[in-house]
């Protein structure tokens, strides 16, 4: 079986992180494809609530970022 | 005046340029955005961070860059040159030519296929050369327009007649050899010059071994290594053996404050450059040493001083006063830095590697320009402009921003910018225009009750996606996601056929959402919206999944698992999607009066010019003069301030549109953007005045700093530089015989703890007033002692200028401040005893002086906090008013319809003062000019049966866009000032508050369909 | 004191400074209080105020409906330590007028956690309760046992800063001045030694045993939204069942929901049928709070809530650049 790979969700303010994650596709840059992006207006928009339910579905790892 | 043209030609899209057509453009006016190289952003998307924040400078820039793109009043014509301009002002005609581009702009996709088989490598310009791109190629990844060009130089097809393999790649069939040379004649009735400026060459200084020497690069060069997206992906190392360094110099005044090559100017940016370049390197290398060898360090712009002790204190960045000679290399690329001491003492170090702060010099085009468009230069070959005109060319209908007219950072490119818009707008006179002229074409569908119908599609972006990503199967997943009722891969969804096979399935089908899986929504979402739109759907039923930039391309050699992350991210779509709900963007009346607090340059200016663009203006001055801390001013070196004040007076109170109240205190301001409403005091104490208006300008001005230090206030031979003004004006010296030795303190008050902030203007007015006194007392000496002189910009002229009469410079540090004593105080004839230690020649000096005069900081108004309270704005440490974003903002509050102009925002001179003023006119005028402005779709709202007013969202919200409703209790969102950022909403316990088209309830549901993705069988 | 205190409360009454006043009165079971309701003089003279004053009552001025009618009057309240710093927090935001509450402040020597109580005679059947100096003496069928105070007291009292109302109107009784706790976050210092495995499972197995009966949030002064998270619909944001992860969601979040606001009354932990160890997240996140921004919940009417504040200088080490 293959090593454990930790699911990954991303929640990414669309004017900079969201951005940044669009460049590193433009520029071909290569990262695991295990992670998964949800844009939001401002990483201020992130509810305590939306961490808890991300680790109940099951993910391993959440990344805030703006 | 032959007015035929409303339109306005700005040439040059970099920041100034960009800043200038989206303030035109917002106040209605049809902008040609013409610029020279293949994108829009001009010096910007080069810089990695940006000083005294360390903002990244693409972050900040690239939503300014899509807005000009998208806005209707902005056509950007790139790759295309000024080939000559005739008529007269109000009515010119350009003649542009747009380079042959080689490739269909329309079908073009932006997927970089060609540039990858392109078999010639042509060093990249954008990136300093530091690495290679194709013949063909995007100027630089975030370029704007996006598209490709091919460079008709160094393509083997269009020189050689052979290859066309780009041709054969392109799987949109985008490339066009027989593509020509554009030529366009566009009639505009003025012209804004943003053409902004080069950077020194330093290969002509071979003392440096600037080329000879690998380990030398320039600033920008460095720049360009710092950047995460630049040729070495932000990993520092040194050119010549690709070893990280260990140590680095940076080189101060290389091509500025140089006679020798016509450059007795300052570049103004180079220090904190390098100041921010030393920093950030620390940051990638571990334990790296940052040596800055400098003359003066001028960081004399707001918050550039506590970023400069910063730099010290926490980075541990070093700095040598001293000037290096020569630089030479031994056999391992190491440099060996010879510098020189003022005191004439020489020194040698080695380092790794020397970043040379490379000054600004005007472009090789501006000669020809400057031929074609009839305006004069400057001395130095800039641009010329008038100190109290400092937007204008020598030539009517010509006006100018940015660094073409002297070096200039950002924020000031910015703020001369939004102030040229205003000149503009001035010069061509426009009504107001009304938004609700705009067409409603298709009806909109209702679809409220309905159950979610969605139709999902998936792109294949050519291979873009589909070479990667499985499409189909993609589709079919989406096929059987709960309330999906049709689904259907498409080549290129954003082709003309494709859009118009969505539209034709959302009436076969019935849908009422959409879910596009493609690129970008930053960059596509309007295009589908508009698309869905002429369907009869709201636009805001539409949601995207990004399957190509975060996945396609990121993960090209797992296919199998971009597509169980495409089937994912389409999965969260349509879960968002489920629960979208069709928005309005409703109109706010903006009332066309204004507000300015403050009758001094600053205020009158702002005034004047609102007034002049048709606006009427209530002027708040609280003294019973206008003027301000003007009427102090009785020198300057070209002009004669009194002139000024006069003739701005003049104007003000002449123009019947400018209603001024003096003695007036304001009592209470309420309201927001366009709708405000203030009452003030006038004269009468007892009578109120009440008036609306629609946007407020503060310049209130700020205060002389009043110092304890130096033993002022003792001796009458103690005064402050604006003492000397009158003293230099009256020639009433103190005592009965003419001063023989005048000495200046710089810096009092400035620059020290508590008070961490340059007062830019202080060393000028030195230099200027010491110029005066020589040449009434030609025989005086004077004595200047410093910390650092910042005459920036063509100031340093005046400088060396006074250097040359004989003026003596005397460099002190704060640890060791000059000592003033008092000798015969009783006599009439008392002099003043200054001993400083004198660097030069090593020991204390004992200066007996006939004068003192103290260059006093500029403090900020306490007052000011009164207006913190009523307008909600806020203020930095210094209590000078904060503006919504130090770089790209320098006018506006983060609160709309509130803007800041003159000393009130920090120190700066009369001209700056002018600009600034001139760009919070601009500012206010993009509201102004409209009689409505349409308030966000996105924004937020209330449920008031579960609001219990607690307040916190009150305080959250950074732009003052709620409060609770005296009646009810309960939170009250302002739709005009709510920006959607949705910080409110996480912050309410209650589930009160939520934000359109990110509601809770659509997050949930992403939330809710996570459990099902990221499932990878074995 | 207690005579002082039935009248100051009769004078209040008289004098129609307010309209009502809430105290505590002896309630049914041996060593246990009501609320008492005070609306004529002759309410007051069941007035008690001992150490089986366990509510904090002020969770009633948020839920009187009248607060914001026109003739409204005037509330009085008898608060401990932990129930003025729950006023000073409506206060802040914005739940009562402060000049609509009448405040009368007393000096709290803790009161007993009937659960520890039970424990110290194991369970057996309490007739009487009676407080003897330091310790309590509890007496049954067949036993008198005496028992110290430290036994007995809640653990929000053991360690509580605070005892004296610091926000009144009139304080009667003698103030004990702000106490010395040794480290009131010992408990939650021993919790942050254990390895991140070692704390889940306790997590688990403490939140585990929630039954979902939301005593702890409807005694909580600090939980006073019309409506709760846990209860709304469209959206729904958590599961209503007791399994275990909604559960932890549901105190986690009310821990992040009380952050900055709690006043460790200790209702909660009384309150609760499961004996869940609720004190120690609300106490981890009371210690956060006050490392990060040296701030500590209902102590200052004049400063904006904290977690509604940003400053500059706050640590930002969570954050990377």
């Amino acid at each position: 079986m293959k090593e454990w790979e930790p699911k990954i969700l991303a929640l990414l303010c669309n004017w900079c992180s969201y951005a940044g994650a669009d460049l590193a596709g433009v520029s071909r840059m290569q990262y695991p494809a295990n992670v998964r992006v949800i844009r939001i207006p401002c990483s201020g928009r992130v509810d305590p609530l939306f961490i808890m339910k991300t680790l109940q579905s099951g993910y391993d790892g959440l990344f805030v970022s703006g | 005046m032959g007015l035929k043209s409303r339109a306005v030609m700005v040439a040059g899209a970099g920041i100034a340029g960009i800043q200038a057509a989206l303030d035109l453009a917002e106040m209605g006016i049809k902008v040609h955005l013409v610029e020279e190289s293949p994108s829009i952003g001009g010096r910007m998307p080069q810089l990695d961070k940006t000083f005294p924040t360390n903002d990244c400078s693409m972050c900040i820039l690239s939503p300014k860059m899509s807005e000009s793109v998208r806005h209707p009043n902005i056509k950007i014509y790139t790759t295309t040159t000024i080939d000559s301009v005739s008529g007269i002002p109000g009515d010119f005609t350009a003649k542009i030519v747009e380079r042959a581009k080689y490739i269909d702009q329309e079908k073009c996709v932006s997927c970089g296929l060609c540039e990858e088989k392109c078999p010639v490598k042509v060093d990249d310009i954008f990136d300093m050369k530091l690495r290679k791109r194709g013949a063909v190629s995007r100027y630089f990844l975030q370029s704007i327009p996006s598209e490709y060009t091919i460079d008709p130089h160094n393509c083997l097809y269009l020189n050689k007649g052979v290859c066309r393999l780009c041709e054969k790649v392109c799987p949109a069939g985008a490339i066009n050899f027989d593509d020509k040379d554009k030529i366009f004649e566009i009639n505009v009735g003025a012209i804004i010059l943003s053409g902004g400026i080069d950077s020194y060459d330093p290969i002509h200084l071979g003392n440096f071994g600037y080329r000879r020497y690998k380990n030398v690069v320039t600033s920008l060069e460095f720049e360009r290594m710092l950047s995460a997206s630049g040729p070495l992906g932000g990993h520092v190392v040194r050119p010549g053996d690709h070893k990280e360094p260990k140590s680095l110099a940076f080189i101060q005044c290389v091509g500025s404050r140089d006679e020798n090559i016509n450059h007795n100017y300052c570049s103004s940016a180079c220090c904190m450059f390098a100041i921010k370049e030393a920093m950030i390197a620390k940051e990638h290398i571990k334990d790296l040493e940052s040596t800055v060898f400098y003359m003066d360090i001028r960081a004399f712009g707001k918050d550039f001083d506590k970023y400069y002790e910063k730099s010290k204190d926490k980075y541990g960045v070093e700095y040598i006063k001293s000037k290096v000679s020569d630089i030479s290399e031994d056999d391992d690329g190491n440099l060996i830095l010879k510098y020189v001491y003022e005191n004439g003492d020489i020194s040698h170090k080695q380092f790794d590697m020397a970043v040379l702060a490379v000054g600004l010099q005007p472009r090789k085009s501006i000669v020809n320009l400057s031929k074609s468009l009839n305006f004069k230069l400057n001395e130095f070959g800039f641009c010329r402009s008038d100190t109290n005109l400092p937007l204008a060319t020598t030539r009517e209908g010509i006006f100018v921003c940015g660094a073409m007219n002297g070096p200039k950072d950002i924020p000031e490119s910015v703020t001369a910018a939004s102030g040229a818009a205003a000149e503009t707008l001035k010069f061509l006179r426009l009504e107001r225009q009304d938004i609700s002229a705009e067409k409603d074409a298709v009806q909109e569908k209702d679809v409220a009750g309905d159950r979610p119908r969605i139709g999902a599609f998936v792109c294949h972006c050519g291979i873009n996606i589909a070479g990667v990503v499985d499409v189909k199967d993609v589709a079919e997943h989406a096929r059987h996601l709960p309330n999906v009722e049709y689904a259907e891969d498409l080549i290129y969804a954003c082709s003309q056929d494709c859009m118009n096979t969505i539209k034709e399935r959302i009436k076969e089908y019935d849908l009422n959402r959409i879910v596009v899986a493609a690129c970008t929504p930053r960059t596509h979402e309007p295009l589908f919206r508009e698309t869905i739109t002429e369907a009869g759907l709201n636009p805001y039923l539409f949601e995207m999944a990004n399957i190509r930039d975060q996945c396609s391309w990121a993960h090209m050699n797992e296919p199998w698992l971009a597509t169980v992350k495409s089937k994912d991210l389409m999965s969260m779509g349509v879960a968002k999607a489920r629960e979208l709900k069709p928005l309005k963007r409703l109109p706010i009346e903006i009332n066309p009066k204004a507000m300015v607090i403050g009758g001094g340059l600053a205020g009158m200016t702002t005034a004047i010019s609102l007034a002049e663009a048709g606006h009427e203006v209530y002027l708040i001055e609280k003294e019973n003069e206008l003027g301000g801390n003007l009427r102090n001013i009785f020198f300057d070196f070209d002009s004669d301030p009194q002139v000024l004040l006069a003739d701005t007076i003049s104007k003000a109170e002449s123009n019947e549109l400018i209603h001024i109240y003096k003695n007036a205190i304001i009592k209470k301001i309420d309201g927001f953007v366009g709708n405000f409403s203030t009452t003030v005091t006038g004269n009468n104490k007892n009578e109120e005045i009440s008036f609306d208006h629609g946007v407020v300008i503060i310049a209130t001005g700020a205060d002389e700093h009043v110092t304890e230090e130096y033993l002022y206030g003792r001796s009458d031979r103690i005064v402050s530089q604006v003492e000397l003004e009158d003293i230099l004006k009256t020639r009433k010296f103190p005592g009965t015989r003419k001063p023989k030795n005048v000495v200046m303190i710089q810096c009092v008050g400035s620059r020290e703890e508590g008070k961490m902030y340059c007062s830019r203007v202080c060393c000028t007015k030195a230099v200027k007033n010491a110029g005066v006194l020589k040449n009434i007392l030609p025989n005086v000496n004077i004595y200047i002692i410093y910390r650092d002189i910042r005459t920036y910009g063509f100031r340093e002229k005046h400088y060396s200028e006074l250097r040359d009469k004989g003026a003596m410079f005397i460099h002190y540090t704060p640890e060791n401040k000059p000592i003033v004593e008092l000798v015969n105080e009783k006599d009439t004839d008392s002099q003043v005893k200054v001993t400083v230690f004198d660097p030069i020649v090593n020991k204390n000096i004992e200066i007996q002086a006939d004068m003192l005069v103290l260059a006093t900081a500029i403090d900020a108004k306490k007052e000011n906090i009164d207006l913190v309270k009523m307008l909600k704005v806020s203020l930095n440490t210094d209590g000078m008013f904060l503006e919504a974003h130090v770089k790209l903002r320098p006018v506006d509050f983060a609160t709309d319809g509130i803007f800041v102009a003159g000393l009130a925002h920090c120190p700066k001179d009369c001209d700056e003062s002018i600009t600034q003023a001139k760009a919070a006119a601009s500012r206010a005028l993009t509201f102004l000019n409209k009689k409505a402005i349409l308030a966000e779709g996105t924004i937020c709202e209330v449920n008031d049966s579960r609001c219990t007013g607690c307040g916190y969202c009150v305080h959250i919200c950074a732009y003052n866009a709620i409060e609770l409703d005296p009646e009810k209790g309960t939170a009250r969102v302002n739709d005009a000032l709510c920006k959607g950022c949705g910080a409110c909403v996480a912050s309410c316990r209650c589930g009160a508050l939520d934000l359109r088209g990110f509601t809770n309830g659509q997050m949930f549901g992403v939330f809710d369909s996570l459990e099902m993705t990221n499932v990878i069988d074995e | 004191m207690l005579q002082e205190l039935k009248d100051t409360v009769k004078k209040l009454i008289s004098e129609k400074k307010v309209d009502i006043v809430i105290g505590w009165k002896r309630g049914t079971l041996p060593g246990s209080a009501s609320p008492l309701f005070i609306q004529t003089q002759e309410d007051a003279d069941e007035l008690i105020f001992d150490s089986t004053c366990r509510n904090n009552l002020t969770a009633y001025l948020t839920k009187d409906k009248r607060k914001m009618s026109k003739d409204y009057k005037k509330t009085g309240i008898i608060v401990k330590g932990c129930d003025a710093r729950s006023v000073v927090l409506y206060a802040v935001e914005n739940q009562v007028k402060r000049e609509n509450i009448f405040l009368i402040g007393v000096p709290c020597e803790g009161v007993y956690e009937k659960k520890k109580i039970r424990a110290a005679v194991d369970g057996k059947e309490i007739l009487g309760i009676k407080k003897s100096g330091n310790a309590v003496t509890i007496t049954g069928r067949d036993f008198e046992i005496a028992v110290p105070d430290k036994d007995v007291l809640s653990d929000s009292c053991i360690y509580c800063r605070y005892p004296d109302a610091l926000e009144y109107d009139v304080f009667i009784g003698e103030p004990r001045k702000e106490v010395d706790v040794k480290d009131e976050f010992a408990a939650v210092k021993e919790f942050e030694k254990k390895t991140s495995e070692e704390r889940w499972e306790y997590i688990k197995s403490e939140y585990s045993k929630c039954i979902r009966c939301y005593a702890c949030r409807n005694v909580c002064p600090s939980c006073y939204c019309n409506e709760c998270f846990v209860d709304q619909n469209n959206p729904q944001w958590i599961g209503k069942t007791p399994e275990m992860t909604d559960s932890i969601i549901f105190h986690l979040i009310r821990n992040l929901h009380t952050a900055g606001r709690c006043v460790d009354c200790g209702s909660c932990v009384s309150a609760c049928p499961a004996e869940i160890d609720l004190r120690i997240m609300s106490k981890k996140v009371e210690k956060e709070i006050k490392e990060r921004f040296d701030y500590t919940a209902g102590l200052d009417i004049n400063e904006k809530p904290v977690m509604a504040t940003f400053c500059e200088h706050e640590k930002q080490d969570f954050i990377m650049s």
